[in-house]
């Protein structure tokens, strides 16, 4: 069957009355759990796996996937609106979405992400129609050396985020990266600062950590703040509407992070967290002016979003041509599919038809709706800005922990929420920046791992890294970005006295 | 504006002693193992060295430079962390809807508005909410109320 | 109202239970909770559900299963115990948190022999090996050959330090007499990844993870560590009496339904004999094969008994294990 035929099949089966309902059902549950701080894809979907029983594989994998990608959508509007990330991965919209919110340009900042997700999600099914099969293959050609050098090419492009204070924004990457040691150690089995607690086993919960750096952190820091309590006057419906400069600044974001996005979601094991903090990255470098982010620039919120929704598309790429699950939430949909009797797999193309190309046709489908679920609810969003914070944050707190304790059912991440709260808080009144402690934490242990995983294979040899072609070049590359920066902040040292910028971690 | 960068000084004092407590403990606990076979201490001991430099690197020059003031919101913090932990140590042996209702009234103290009403009202509202979202609308496995 | 009502009846009904001649009568009191230490839509998880569901039929009491992933399935057990007391908690386990974990694991928080009951095994799942498809071993006596040209000749890539496919490998290994380099992966997914993309050369996995590669035509399977041809995957050849290894060898990763120390005798009995039947069910072993388990049936003291002999026979190879370190 041809691309064409393939396409059409699907739409002709995703677009059934018996199908579709459950592509709208959902997408709209992904945006409801997406909004809520804590609770992600992750847990929706374990939720309702059980009640997939009873419905047919096709329209289950469909309203799961729906639920996966929705829920990128409705992250970002708890990280625009409140500087809460309702999901990990939009953690870091809050860094622009967030001061564009308080500057009364809240409608604009919503916009951009939900139109940014749109065409990230819809370069992402372009990618998964043309190029799944050469992407499945880069998936299993890219070894541990490969993966521990792009990683440290992410590092070393990431590490200036917050760079008005680079110490600052080091220490809290280092801190991530010790955070992320915590459990049980991959390469030796050995339990790294477990305290004795099985719970920590597995690491520090990344929802927790989330949650507690910013939610927690964000709620305590504003409880007594008037200034945060409700927006005055109405709303024009003028700061809505995106200006023509706006818009201007979109597209080439959105192409860049989506691009960035489909690569590192059909790599196994990086994951869309991964790819929003990168493409925060990418923008920050190519931008001429880098030290608007953090102020509210469009551009910050366009890439990661782009970025994160291309990557929750082409993260089935995988999964449906290996059958190879690149993420928990993949592993969770594959074991929807074996329920039902499917083994998905490079057979599977071939096998069921139908299912492969109908899904595909649902993400169209399932993305659309959003938009045009989306985008009239951002009046209502918005509005939400002018109900009195003291009304908001009880909820907010109650909502971030059973999130958190959805995830696997344990007081104990609720009590983590609480530490690491107070950590986050401490962290934000000494004004340190904690999107990097979080990226550190995601890129830590994919360093290491990878890192110790290449050295074991390779008997020791370090050459490793130079002697793979994807890893010499990762590593070159990740060398020529250093060099540039340190010779870049030697002149901008020389140009400039002082007068550095907020650093965006308040 | 004060004549330090206190909150600088004691972040990065506090970075730089985590930081060596962690190398300092991975040293002792952990194996660095060699170049071919990496020990689980090898980064929790480099990375922790490095937390303290950079600690370092932060308090020391912030001695000689004036900063902002901070105000912390000691019982702002209080309040909301313990709103957490009563409803984490409630939810299990309380059930649902009183581990709810107590901690929206305990995160509502600080709130710069006095007076009950609004505060009781707020937890019934939340607690309606939650059971609506979480109990009914997604299902989840929760006792509402103290087991027997 | 009927909150109130019912809160009663479960109050009655507690105090009924605790008289023993009545127990059997009033059991099961309410809905019943069955741990599994690993997440919704995990193998072990399905199993869980396919097994409970005509339970609580028989019962005529809902199950809930909860889901409290963690530690290699330790954290379930570990919460089942903190839930325990009222005859109606359980849970279902994979064989590491019963035989391996206290030797992995600093402190498991639990004591297999005093806090755990068995109730009954579910089902077994074998491991193949299985290489790159375009390797030159062609069969298991290759790979023995490959293996043993020098130590460390071959890598492995395993679900981790102490996983059932660490073991199984090492166990191999000391059977067949060679040595090899031990990868730690996290995930079947890794494992299957590095092997089709040549960086490492083989690894011991659940047969459903290699399938689907195997029809893709990047891994070829070598053998499988059952006593008899495995039904998902029949032409796979058993490793036992091939290529120097004992004719009894065979290792099996398990899963059973587990219930507290402290739960009533006569209630254990009753759900032995209850899941025995199910399992019966050729519907549910159909079932359970999709997912690459077969079905196991037996008595608690069967189950006791494969605890004891599997944390010896593991513990033999952990003993190696450390000793080679």
């Amino acid at each position: 069957m041809g691309t064409w035929d393939g396409l059409l099949t699907g739409f002709a089966f995703a677009l059934q009355p018996g199908v579709l309902v459950y592509c709208v059902l959902g997408v709209t549950l992904g945006t409801l759990i997406g909004v809520l701080p804590g609770i992600g894809a992750m847990a929706a979907i374990s939720l309702l796996l059980p009640i997939t029983y009873y419905i047919g594989a096709e329209a289950a994998l469909i309203m799961l996937a729906g639920v996966y990608y929705g829920a990128q959508y409705g992250g970002a509007v708890s990280s625009i609106l409140l500087r809460l990330p309702g999901t990990p991965q939009s953690a870091v919209t809050a860094l622009d979405g967030y001061p564009l919110a308080r500057s009364g340009r809240a409608g604009v900042a919503l916009f951009t992400s939900m139109a940014a997700s749109f065409a990230g999600s819809v370069l992402g099914i372009v990618v998964l129609v043309l190029l799944a099969g050469w992407l499945s293959r880069a998936a299993v050609a890219f070894g541990a050396a490969d993966y521990a050098a792009m990683m440290v090419l992410g590092l070393v492009a990431a590490s200036t985020i917050g760079s008005a204070h680079p110490a600052k924004g080091f220490a809290m990457i280092v801190l991530g990266m010790l955070l992320g040691c915590v459990g049980t150690d991959v390469n030796s089995g050995v339990q790294r600062f477990v305290i004795g607690r099985a719970e920590l086993l597995d690491g520090i919960n990344l929802v927790a950590l989330a949650m507690g750096l910013f939610g927690v952190a964000e709620v305590i820091g504003n409880v007594r703040d008037p200034g945060r309590q409700a927006v005055a006057g109405r709303i024009a419906l003028r700061t809505l509407i995106p200006t023509r400069e706006d818009l201007r600044r979109m597209p080439l974001p959105v192409l860049r992070g989506g691009a960035l996005g489909s690569f590192f979601g059909a790599l196994p094991g990086t994951g869309s967290t991964l790819s929003s903090f990168l493409a925060y990255a990418m923008e920050r470098r190519v931008a001429r002016r880098p030290e608007r982010f953090g102020t509210g620039a469009i551009e910050g919120i366009a890439g990661p979003e782009a970025a994160n929704n291309s990557a929750a598309i082409t993260a089935f790429v995988p999964t449906l041509t290996l059958g190879i699950p690149g993420d928990p939430i993949m592993a969770l949909m594959l074991g929807a599919l074996v329920i039902h009797g499917i083994q998905p797999g490079p057979m599977m193309l071939e096998a069921r038809p139908e299912m492969f190309w109908g899904l595909v046709a649902s993400f169209g489908i399932g993305n659309l709706l959003l938009l045009v679920l989306n985008l009239p609810l951002i009046g209502i969003w918005v509005s939400l800005l002018r109900i009195p914070f003291r009304w908001l944050y009880p909820a907010i707190l109650v909502f971030v922990c059973l999130g958190v304790w959805s995830v696997r059912g344990l007081t104990f991440d609720i009590l983590m929420v609480a530490g690491i709260g107070l950590v986050g808080y401490l962290l934000a009144l000494a004004r340190f920046n904690p999107a990097l402690l979080l990226l550190g934490f995601v890129l830590g242990p994919l360093i290491e791992t990878n890192l110790r995983r290449a050295l074991l294979i390779s008997r020791g040899d370090p050459m490793v890294f130079l002697e793979r072609p994807i890893s010499a070049f990762f590593v070159v590359a990740a060398a020529a970005l250093l060099v540039h920066s340190l010779v870049q902040a030697r002149g901008r040292r020389r140009a400039v006295g002082a007068a550095a910028p907020d650093d965006g971690a308040r | 504006m004060v004549k330090r960068d206190w909150p600088d000084i004691w972040g990065g004092l506090a970075i730089a002693l985590l930081g060596l407590g962690a190398a300092g403990w991975a040293w002792i606990t952990y194996d660095p193992g060699t170049l071919r076979r990496l020990g689980p201490g090898a980064f929790p001991i480099g990375l922790g060295l490095a937390l303290a430099g950079l600690g370092l690197a932060i308090a020391l020059p912030a001695l000689k430079r004036a900063g902002a003031a901070v105000t912390p919101e000691p019982w702002a913090a209080a309040c909301v962390l313990g709103a957490i932990l009563v409803f984490g140590l409630g939810l299990r042996p309380l059930g649902l809807v009183p581990a709810t209702a107590l901690s929206v009234l305990v995160s509502t103290l600080p709130a710069p508005r006095p007076g009950w009403l609004w505060r009781a009202v707020l937890a019934v509202l939340v607690t309606g909410l939650t059971v609506l979202l979480f109990h009914v609308g997604l299902r989840m496995t929760l006792p509402l109320w103290p087991r027997t | 109202m009927t909150r109130l009502t019912r809160r009663a009846a479960l109050a009655l009904a507690a105090a009924c239970a605790a008289a023993p001649a009545l127990a059997q009568d009033g059991w099961p009191s309410g809905p019943l909770h069955v741990y599994v230490g690993f997440p919704a839509g995990s193998s072990p998880d399905t199993l869980a559900r396919i097994v409970t569901e005509p339970l609580a039929e028989r019962l005529g009491q809902p199950i809930v299963v909860e889901n409290r992933p963690g530690a290699g399935g330790v954290i379930g057990i570990q919460q089942m115990l903190v839930a325990a007391g009222d005859d109606l908690t359980f849970g279902t386990t994979i064989n590491g948190p019963l035989t391996t974990a206290q030797r992995t694991m600093d402190d498991t928080g639990y004591d297999v022999d005093a806090d755990i009951v068995p109730v009954t095994l579910i089902a077994t799942s074998p491991l193949v090996l299985a290489v790159n498809a375009e390797s030159d071993i062609a069969d298991l006596q290759g790979f023995v050959d490959a293996a043993g040209a020098e130590p460390e000749a071959l890598a492995y890539g395993s679900v981790g330090q102490g996983s059932g496919a660490h073991l199984t490998a090492e166990l191999f290994a000391a059977e067949a007499g060679v040595s090899m380099l031990h990868i730690p992966f996290t995930s079947y997914a890794e494992v299957t990844t590095s092997i089709a993309g040549g960086e490492i050369d083989a690894g011991f996995m659940a047969p459903s993870a290699a399938l689907p590669l195997v029809e893709g035509g990047q891994l070829r399977m070598l053998g499988i560590t059952s006593a008899e041809p495995f039904a998902q995957v029949p032409d796979v050849p058993v490793m036992a009496g091939q290529a120097g290894l004992p004719e009894d060898f065979r290792a099996e990763l398990w899963n059973g339904f587990i219930a507290p120390a402290d739960t009533d005798p006569a209630v254990v009995e009753r759900l032995n004999t209850e899941i025995n039947e199910i399992l019966a069910d050729p519907a549910v072993q159909e079932q359970l094969l999709a997912i690459g388990w077969v079905a196991a049936p037996g008595t608690a003291a069967g189950m006791e008994e494969r605890i004891a002999q599997d944390t010896a026979m593991w513990g033999g190879v952990l003993d190696r294990i450390e000793a080679a370190e």
